[in-house]
């Protein structure tokens, strides 16, 4: 029963990756847009911030977050193209898995925007992470970009048919993914003491699995008209 | 018992109606055309058949079992061909039909053979983005068939198609005979070849369900649906007169109201 599932899971998420890697589209998209986000970062701020920790954080953040919203926005649209979420919907398979299925290809998703943002960071901004603070953040992007898919994956299909999809998108989703946010900053920032740094990843994991709980129940409901 | 039994079936959207008090049943093994204008409420009903959407009011199930959207076991019954082909562009014919056979839990070399069945044996490698509107309808036609399912539904199965394609379809349909089949089709002279039974929607409500043997030729379907789907009188012979009928539950047609054109619902064509 478990097996079945879990093949399903598997079988949406191979089925999103696959057809991502052929499409390129949201690829091309999200990572333009990160690119983008840290090299004018590069420009505006160059040697002037004091800080060199908080731009490197707030550029890599904002990069995770509107490249993510903006390749969640494409890779849903790609659902609604010949309406092929309702061949998925017609399957004999609980619902739910085809939700985990998403979440799961587009956590993939946006770790690659977050590693890539990275070494953007890295390249452009001439900075270069402590092995304690990087070994953190790649700890935190997956995390961050669990929570962050299990909420944009049911805006998006919630939003599916809407032409406002890809404004409305990130206008609703960064909003609902402000612990993520504050989780992903504050475990970044450099000298964090081990109490805080145990504080907020619960307060990460915690926000992750409600969301999915949630998009776990309600998906069923969400995208039967 | 009836094979597919919808009782008193009515879908809102606000406060438009976009089905309205629909019932009928249909047998085991029937092949029934759902004719009515553009607007009419035939996607809607078919969403509806189909677990994609789910009735404000009524019920409908498949032999006893309540269709609704959590009942899998329900769904894994059905084959649906709608308007859109419901393919992955990115994917070849092959890919796609073996996506779906792993949902639905089916040994994927039934594939190749679904593909030969619609003219595609050769093609089956390429990526549905470079075919046709008539080849992804027919990879759509192999789809729905990849889990052998006893009831099919088709919303306009032969809108858009070349002649290859039309005759393919059309070849696959009348080979269709031991499924349950219902069809929504604006193609009067196909739809009446392929029909038992033939119902009539207009304005949401079902204002005609008659057996196919009542008419000599399309040329009287189109006499009939002019009358039941546009507004106009329905002819002398009706379901409660001397064509034989095969639900009780219908209108003879006099209660419709609207014109051609209302909008059915959201995706209704």
């Amino acid at each position: 029963m478990i097996g079945d599932y879990l093949r399903v899971v598997y079988t949406i998420a191979r089925k999103d990756l696959l057809v991502e890697s052929r499409s390129k589209q949201t690829t091309n998209a999200a990572f333009v847009f990160a690119l983008l986000i840290i090299v004018v970062f590069s420009f505006v701020f160059g040697e002037e911030v004091g800080s060199r920790d908080v731009l490197a954080r707030g550029a890599l953040w904002l990069a995770v977050v509107f490249g993510g919203a903006v390749g969640m926005s494409h890779a849903v649209a790609l659902e609604g193209k010949n309406e092929a979420i309702a061949g998925l919907l017609l399957a004999p398979v609980d619902r739910s898995a085809i939700y985990l299925g998403k979440v799961a290809s587009s956590t993939v998703f946006i770790t690659g925007i977050g590693l890539l943002s990275l070494g953007f960071v890295v390249v452009f901004l001439d900075y270069a992470f402590d092995m304690a603070t990087l070994t953190t953040v790649l700890l935190v992007v997956p995390l961050a970009a669990l929570g962050f898919s299990a909420v944009g994956v049911l805006l998006s299909i919630l939003m599916l048919h809407s032409q406002l999809q890809e404004s409305l998108l990130p206008v609703l989703l960064v909003p609902l993914v402000i612990p993520t946010i504050l989780s992903g900053t504050a475990l970044t920032a450099p000298g964090l003491s081990e109490g805080m740094t145990s504080a907020w990843f619960r307060i990460l994991v915690t926000y992750d699995l409600l969301v999915l709980l949630a998009g776990w129940m309600t998906f069923e409901y969400i995208v039967e008209e | 018992m009836a094979f597919v039994s919808v009782s008193g079936v009515t879908k809102r959207f606000g406060t438009h109606v976009g089905v309205d008090d629909v019932s009928f049943t249909l047998d085991a093994g029937e092949t029934v055309v759902l004719f009515g204008a553009n607007g009419a409420g035939k996607t809607t009903l078919i969403r509806m058949l189909a677990s994609l959407s789910r009735p404000t009011e009524g019920e409908i199930e498949i032999e006893g079992e309540p269709l609704v959207g959590g009942n899998a076991a329900v769904r894994s019954r059905l084959g649906v061909v709608a308007h859109e082909t419901m393919l992955y562009e990115e994917l070849t014919a092959r890919e796609n039909l073996r996506l779906h056979a792993r949902l639905h839990d089916v040994d994927a070399t039934v594939c190749d053979g679904l593909l030969e069945t619609v003219g595609l044996a050769d093609r089956g490698g390429e990526r549905v983005s470079g075919f046709s509107h008539g080849m992804s309808k027919r990879v759509s036609l192999a789809r729905a068939l990849v889990h052998d399912p006893d009831l099919l539904l088709f919303d306009e199965p032969y809108t858009g198609l070349d002649q290859t394609s039309l005759k393919r379809v059309a070849a696959v349909l009348e080979d269709l005979e031991d499924r349950t089949v219902l069809a929504a089709t604006h193609d009067l002279e196909r739809g009446y070849r392929l029909a038992d039974r033939a119902l009539f929607m207009n304005d949401g409500r079902l204002v005609g369900d008659l057996e196919t043997t009542a008419f000599e030729g399309a040329s009287d379907v189109l006499e009939e649906y002019e009358r039941r789907c546009t507004g106009g009188e329905p002819r002398a012979v009706t379901s409660a007169t001397a064509v034989p009928t095969r639900s009780t539950a219908v209108g003879t047609g006099t209660e419709s109201s609207g014109g051609p054109g209302d909008d059915g619902g959201p995706n209704d064509g």
